[in-house]
C-alpha cells in the first residue's frame, strides 16, 4: 500500500492550492491551542501604541536636545550632509539585513512538512511578500517622518512629502531584496547594491569631515528634495515589486531556510535577552564564508605568546572588525562636528563599539569552559592574555580621536580610556546568562532584574563612563 | 530507452576556499540503491543537500528524470522524497496529524499514514506532541515523511542513525522494497550491514 506507485503520470496532480494548504495547517494547528486573531491584533494594538508613543517622545526630546547649548552649535550644512549620509549607511545595512534574513522565509518545520510538496511557490508566498511590503512601507514611512521631525520640520505637508519618500524607498528596497533573493548564486548585483549606499556614506563623511575641519563647511541645500526622492522612489518601487511578484516562483529552499535561521537566531536573542546566541551564529557562517585559512606555526616562546599571536592571527583572518574599528574614527570626527558639545561622550562610547570588535578570543575562551581546560593555566592569565588586543585597539583609538575632544583634566582622558578597555573587557568575559535569578513584579509587568544586571555587564560601565565625562569633561 | 532517475553532473560546493565537493558525477536508474561514502567531512551531506536543493552549488547540475532538479520547480518537489538532518517539526501537530499534513499537501489522503505509523512502530505516539518523541521517534518519523507521499527518488542521510535493530532491520527492508517498486535511492550511510544487505553502487567522494 505505501510502496510508490510504479509510474507517476503527472506527479503534481490533486496537488492542493497553497491557500487550501494554508488553511488546512491553520486549521491542524489551531485544535491545540486556542491564539486567536483578536489576540493577535490586541497584541499589534499595543505594540504600534507603545512603538507610536516612545517613538515620538524619543523624537521630542533628541529634537530638543539637539537644540540645547549643551550639544553645541554645528555648521548649519553639516549637520544635514552627516544625516544623509548616516541615512546611506542605514540603507546599506538595511539591504544587507534584508538580504540576511531573506527576507522572504520560512520556519524549518513548514519548509519540512508544507513546502517541500509540490504547491505553487508564487502562491504560498505571495500573502508573505504583501505583508512584508506594507510593513516595510509602513515602517520606512514613519521613519521618514522621524527623520523630518528630527531635522526641524513641522509642517504637515513636508511630513507628508517625508513619509510619502520614506514609504516608496522602504517598498522599492524590499521589492528589490526579493529579486535579489530568487537570482542565482554568484550575481553581483545584489552585493553592488548593498556596496554603494556605504561607500557613499563614508565618501560623504570624509568629506564634510575634511571641509568642516580646513574650510567653512558645506553648505546646507536651500530645500530638502522630499518631492524629488518620493517621485525617483515610485517608479523604482513599482517596477521592484512587478520584478519580485515575477521572481516569487524562483525563490528555493536554500535562501528561505537559511533566513530562517537567522530569524529565528534573533527572536531567540530577543526573548532570552542574550545577544549572543544571535552574534554566535554570525560568527559562524562569517567563519564558514572564509572556508580554509593558511596555517602557520606559532613563533617560539613561552605559552602566552602562542596565545597571543592565535589572538592577532585570528584578527588578521577577520578583516572587517578593523575596518568597523578604523571606519568609527571617521563617525567619532563626524559625530565632533555635528554635536561638539557630546565629542566626548561620543568618543568613549566609539571607542567601546571599535574595542569591543577586537574581543573575539577573549570572548570565545570565556564562553568555553572546555577550551579553557585544554589551553591550561589559570583563567585569569588566558583572560588577562586575550584581553591585549583589544586593549592595544582601544588605546590606538583613543590617541588617533584625541583631537575631537577637549581635553580637560590630565587625569579624565587616561581613566577613561582604562574604563573603556574594563568595560569591553567585562562585556567579553560575561559568563553564559543564568535565567534562575530574580524578577520584580512591577505595574509594567514581571521585570527580569537579575537579566537586566547580566546582559548589562559592560555597557553599566560604560554608561557611568559617559557621566563621568558629562560631568567633568 | 530509460531515463535515470537522477544524474548528477559535475556538481562543485565551495565554503570560501575550501572546496568540499569537487566536480562529483553519478548517474542513478530507477530501482536502483547508491550509498555516498567517503571519511568524515568528505561532503556526503553537503552532496545530498545540492541534490534536493537545501544548498546551491557552486557549479554543476542536478538532473531528475532528465528534467533539470530545480528545487522550485512543483514537479521535481514531487518525485524527490528526502529525510536530511535539518528537519523539524511543528510544536504544536501531532505526528499523525504531521503526516497527515504531508499526504494532504502531495495531493494524497490519509489512507497510508496508519500503516506507515504501524509499520514504523509510531502507533503508540500518533498523538504525542514533537517535544514529547525521543531522538529514535523523531528519526522515524522524519523517516515516515517520505513514505506517506508519492516519490520516485528517495534521499536519506544517514537513515539508520537512531535506530534501534528492529529499526536498521526494518529499514533494510523498506529499501528493499522502494527498489522493487521503482524507486531510485541515494543515501550517505556509515553502517556496513545496512550498505552490503541492500546497496547496488557506491559512489565515492572526498578520497
Amino acid at each position: 500500500m505505501t510502496a510508490p506507485p510504479a509510474t507517476i503520470a503527472d506527479p503534481t496532480a490533486g496537488v492542493p492550492t497553497a491557500r487550501q494548504l494554508r488553511t488546512h495547517l491553520r486549521r491542524a494547528r489551531s485544535r491545540h491551542h486556542d491564539h486567536s486573531l483578536s489576540d493577535v491584533l490586541g497584541d499589534a494594538y499595543v505594540m504600534v501604541l507603545f512603538v507610536g508613543m516612545y517613538g515620538w517622545f524619543a523624537i521630542s526630546a533628541s529634537r530638543d536636545m539637539l537644540d540645547s547649548p549643551t550639544v553645541g552649535q554645528a555648521e548649519p550644512g553639516v549637520r544635514w550632509w552627516l544625516a544623509v549620509a548616516a541615512l546611506l549607511a542605514g540603507a546599506g545595512l538595511t539591504w544587507r539585513g534584508l538580504r540576511a534574513l531573506g527576507p522572504l522565509l520560512v520556519t524549518p518545520a513548514t519548509q519540512s512538512w508544507a513546502t517541500s510538496a509540490p504547491v505553487d511557490r508564487r502562491a504560498w508566498l505571495a500573502p508573505r511578500f504583501v505583508l512584508l511590503l506594507l510593513g516595510a512601507a509602513v515602517g520606512t514611512a514613519a521613519l521618514g517622518v522621524a527623520v523630518a521631525a528630527l531635522g526641524g520640520v513641522s509642517d504637515p505637508a513636508a511630513l507628508g512629502w517625508a513619509a510619502a519618500a520614506g514609504a516608496g524607498w522602504g517598498a522599492a528596497a524590499l521589492a528589490l531584496s526579493v529579486v535579489a533573493q530568487s537570482s542565482r548564486a554568484g550575481r553581483r548585483w545584489p552585493t553592488v547594491a548593498g556596496a554603494v549606499p556605504m561607500v557613499a556614506a563614508a565618501v560623504l563623511t570624509t568629506v564634510v569631515v575634511l571641509v568642516g575641519h580646513l574650510g567653512d563647511g558645506l553648505p546646507r541645500p536651500a530645500t530638502t528634495p522630499t518631492v524629488a526622492l518620493f517621485a525617483l522612489a515610485v517608479p523604482l518601487a513599482g517596477l521592484g515589486t512587478i520584478l519580485a511578484v515575477r521572481a516569487l516562483p524562483r525563490v528555493d529552499r536554500a535562501t528561505l531556510t537559511t533566513g530562517a535561521q537567522f530569524a529565528n537566531a534573533a527572536a531567540t536573542a530577543t526573548i532570552l535577552l542574550d545577544p549572543s546566541l544571535l552574534a554566535s551564529l554570525v560568527e559562524s557562517r562569517r567563519w564558514r564564508r572564509i572556508g580554509r585559512v593558511r596555517s602557520h606555526r606559532f613563533l617560539p616562546g613561552p605559552g602566552w605568546w602562542a596565545l597571543l599571536q592565535a589572538d592577532v592571527r585570528r584578527l588578521r583572518r577577520h578583516p572587517s572588525a578593523l575596518l568597523i574599528w578604523a571606519a568609527l574614527i571617521g563617525v567619532q570626527y563626524a559625530a565632533a562636528l555635528a554635536l561638539p558639545g557630546l565629542a566626548g561622550a561620543a568618543q568613549v562610547v566609539f571607542a567601546y563599539l571599535a574595542a569591543n570588535r577586537l574581543t573575539g578570543g577573549l570572548r570565545s575562551i570565556s564562553r568555553s569552559a572546555g577550551l579553557r581546560r585544554a589551553l591550561g593555566g589559570s583563567d585569569a592569565l588566558l583572560r588577562g592574555i586575550h584581553v591585549v588586543v583589544p586593549a592595544v585597539g582601544a588605546g590606538l583609538w583613543w590617541l588617533l580621536t584625541l583631537p575631537t575632544v577637549d581635553p580637560g583634566p590630565a587625569s579624565l582622558a587616561p581613566t577613561l580610556a582604562l574604563g573603556v578597555v574594563l568595560a569591553v573587557f567585562r562585556a567579553g568575559t560575561r559568563p553564559p546568562i543564568d535565567y534562575g535569578g530574580a524578577t520584580v513584579n512591577t505595574p509594567f509587568g514581571m521585570i527580569p532584574i537579575d537579566l537586566l544586571r547580566q546582559g548589562s555587564r559592560g555597557p553599566a560601565l560604560l554608561a557611568v563612563l559617559v557621566l563621568v565625562q558629562l560631568f567633568l569633561g | 530507452m530509460i531515463v535515470d532517475a537522477l544524474s548528477v553532473r559535475g556538481l562543485s560546493r565551495n565554503f570560501g576556499n575550501l572546496v568540499v565537493l569537487d566536480d562529483v558525477s553519478f548517474t542513478l536508474a530507477p530501482g536502483r540503491i547508491a550509498v555516498v561514502l567517503g571519511p568524515n567531512g568528505s561532503g556526503k551531506t553537503t552532496l545530498l543537500r545540492c541534490v534536493v536543493g537545501a544548498d546551491r552549488p557552486d557549479a554543476g547540475e542536478v538532473l531528475v528524470q532528465g528534467r533539470r532538479a530545480d528545487e522550485t520547480d512543483p514537479q521535481v518537489r514531487a518525485l524527490v522524497a528526502a529525510a536530511l538532518d535539518d528537519i523539524d517539526f511543528f510544536p504544536d501537530l501531532s505526528v499523525v496529524e504531521h503526516l497527515e499534513l504531508v499526504a494532504y499537501a502531495h495531493g494524497g489522503n490519509a489512507e497510508p499514514v496508519e500503516e506507515v505509523l504501524a509499520e514504523l512502530g509510531l502507533e503508540p505516539a500518533r498523538d504525542q506532541l514533537p517535544v514529547t518523541l525521543s531522538s529514535g521517534q523523531r528519526r522515524r518519523l522524519a523517516l515516515a515523511s517520505c513514505f506517506v507521499r508519492p516519490r520516485r527518488v528517495l534521499i536519506l542521510d544517514e537513515p539508520e542513525q537512531r535506530l534501534d535493530v528492529r529499526g536498521r532491520q526494518w529499514l533494510a527492508d523498506r529499501l528493499r522494497r522502494e527498489r522493487d517498486a521503482g524507486t531510485a535511492v541515494l543515501l550517505a550511510s556509515h553502517d556496513p550491514e545496512l550498505i552490503d544487505a541492500v546497496v547496488d553502487e557506491r559512489i565515492e567522494i572526498g578520497r
